[in-house]
């Protein structure tokens, strides 16, 4: 058992938003039988986590090499899901598609996973959260020379408290794209270091954070630009409802040699009742001089002219607000290529507005 | 028969009387223009009697074939027949056209306990309202209103109308923003969707021009907030002669 003193606390400039005390009572949780959650992709390979241990009677991965091995990270929650866990290598040129159930019964978990992709092997990845208690997940990837990975990860049906840390290298011409949906009563936070080491990278790492009643949900993310010629966008939209709070804090570090970079963020928020906060905090730190970096942070309420537009058409005012939202938030989940995964998520934010509003 | 009776309307934002007494009957079958000054009141009319929030009604009454119209929901007016043309078209970005307009034809059936359209049915309908209006139907997969020129809004506004086919319309400033020929499509979208007996508009402008095109059977002078004449069509020209000074007078 973690002491809580080796926890980050909010006087810690980068947890300041953070729920630690909807964590400590996650821990409190007692521990109860929780569902593995039905995939979307039925046909992909499947593992099945529970309270941080694989099961391999209800995963089921054919093709994979599954290797134990140490993982380590410095990370203020992170750390504490480092040590003994699964190492998958995809091999150069594979074409993989990986659903992960990661399932918590209650009080801690703590999952580290590390995925390295060989020269151009492609990876298709679906994140599910669901259960009870504290789930805290570390997540390395390691992207070889055109490797590419289109990951989606969802949090849904979970109640208590999520972390997940993920830490990324993405090599010369390689590509990593993760859409995060937080769509439960949980409160989470979603932590990034992403760092372009090859010429030509490609990151986007974004999502949507839906929060309601007392809930508070966060991502932290920082890109990093070490070589030239890279690319990163960061699409993050946040709704909040009633006394909740959203913090988005996205940031962008170009190196001195890491010309040509183009960097993108778009931090967003909604608010659905005055009584909810949104945070943003765009941060740029650039010290090349050939660069574009955009960056855009808002924060408002729906718009009472579109709403009233609607409402004259015959559409009841409930609808016609969800109907906003979900066009503010599909400008997060459209960027999920696949298209039944996409959908899935679509739903599961629909059934997030249908409760909410 | 009497679709609409407006008595004695008064009605205030933030506290400020913008409509002081206002009367106006309107029968199946008839179509009323209102002309005005700017600050006349005209716009309001339209707010008021459809359902804008922020547009407090402090005295008199609406009627709406027979029920109270100032006791329904916006939504439950356009499910009641009631439309409204809006002088500035709201964007939605995010929402297509089809989608938008799927929702509120079947949620308006849905209140008149009618069986929704699927969606082939609606976009067959869809597209032939669109052609009727000389309006790509291309641009009914676009977000509402999102990167349309004040023309095609107003056009759109036509293409929604003939899409719910409501009872009653009132359109606000609907010839603003059209060039020559715009401005006679959607004059003979008009006649075509609400020119029969039992449907009636009420057509808000400024500026003779669309009534060449919609011939009103009744002209009202709306001023600070009351209307101070009526007469036929020819009081239109009168109007265009001597300005509302003048007539208003």
């Amino acid at each position: 058992m973690i002491a809580t003193a080796e926890l980050p606390t909010n006087r810690d400039e980068a947890f300041r938003w953070a729920d630690l005390a909807a964590l400590q009572a996650a821990r409190a949780l007692p521990a109860e039988s929780a569902t593995v959650p039905d995939p979307i992709l039925p046909d992909a390979q499947r593992l099945v986590i529970v309270d941080g241990h694989l099961v391999d009677h209800l995963s089921r991965a054919v093709d994979l090499t599954i290797e134990r091995a140490a993982i380590a990270s410095d990370h203020a929650l992170g750390r504490h899901a480092g040590g003994q866990g699964h190492r998958i290598a995809l091999a150069p040129r594979s074409v993989t598609t990986i659903e992960i159930a990661r399932v918590n019964a209650g009080e801690d978990s703590h999952t580290p996973l590390e995925i390295a992709l060989g020269e151009d092997a492609v990876l298709t990845l679906v994140e599910t959260y669901t259960g009870a208690g504290w789930s805290n997940a570390l997540t390395r990837f390691d992207l070889a020379r055109g490797a590419r990975v289109m990951r989606a990860v969802r949090v849904v049906d979970a109640e208590g408290f999520v972390s997940a840390r993920d830490e990324v290298v993405i090599g010369e011409a390689a590509s990593f794209v993760c859409v995060t949906l937080g769509a439960a009563t949980a409160s989470t936070r979603f932590d990034a270091a992403l760092t372009l080491t090859g010429e030509g990278a490609f990151a986007e790492y974004g999502g949507a954070l839906l929060t309601a009643a007392e809930q508070r949900q966060e991502c932290a993310v920082r890109v990093r630009h070490a070589e030239p010629n890279g690319q990163s966008h960061q699409l993050w939209r946040a709704v909040a409802a009633d006394r909740s709070t959203a913090s988005l804090a996205a940031a962008v570090e170009v190196a001195r040699d890491a010309q040509k970079t183009d960097g993108e963020q778009s931090l967003r928020g909604l608010l659905l009742q005055r009584t909810a906060t949104v945070n943003l905090k765009p941060e740029l730190e650039i010290f090349a001089d050939d660069v574009k970096c955009a960056h855009g942070a808002t924060v408002g309420e729906l718009d009472a002219r579109a709403l009233f537009y609607m409402q004259s058409r015959g559409i009841a005012k409930p609808r016609a607000q969800a109907l906003l939202t979900r066009a503010f938030v599909a400008d997060a989940l459209d960027r999920i290529a696949d298209e039944t995964v996409r959908e899935a998520f679509v739903a599961d934010a629909d059934a997030w507005l249908e409760r909410a509003l | 028969m009497t679709m609409l009776k407006i008595e004695n309307l008064h009605a205030e934002i933030d506290g400020k009387p913008i409509l002081k007494g206002l009367s106006l009957t309107v029968n199946a079958g008839e179509i009323h223009a209102i002309m005005g000054p700017n600050g006349a009141g005209k716009s309001t009319l339209g707010y008021v009697l459809g359902g804008r929030p922020g547009y407090e009604v402090t005295e008199g009454s609406v009627s709406f074939d027979g029920q109270d119209l100032l006791d329904l929901e916006p939504h439950e007016r356009a499910a009641a027949g009631l439309f409204l043309g809006f002088q500035y078209p709201v964007e939605i970005p995010g929402v297509s056209n089809v989608q938008f307009l799927r929702e509120a034809l079947n949620a308006q059936r849905a209140t008149r306990d009618e069986k929704p359209l699927s969606g082939a049915e609606f976009l067959k309908l869809a597209r032939e309202e669109a052609k009727k209006l000389d309006m790509d139907a291309e641009m009914l997969k676009r977000p509402v209103n999102v990167g349309f020129s004040g023309g095609e809004k107003k056009r759109n506004e036509m293409v929604q109308m003939g899409i719910v086919n409501p009872k009653f319309a009132i359109l606000d400033e609907t010839d603003s923003g059209l060039d020559i020929d715009a401005l006679r499509i959607v004059g003979d979208g008009i006649n075509r969707i609400m020119r029969a007996p039992d449907k009636a508009v009420l057509l808000i402008t400024h500026y003779q021009r669309l009534l060449d095109y919609v011939k009103p059977d009744f002209v009202h002078v709306l001023a600070d907030g009351r209307i101070v004449r009526s007469g036929g069509a020819e009081l239109a020209h009168e109007l265009e002669r001597e300005g509302y000074a003048g007539v208003a007078a």
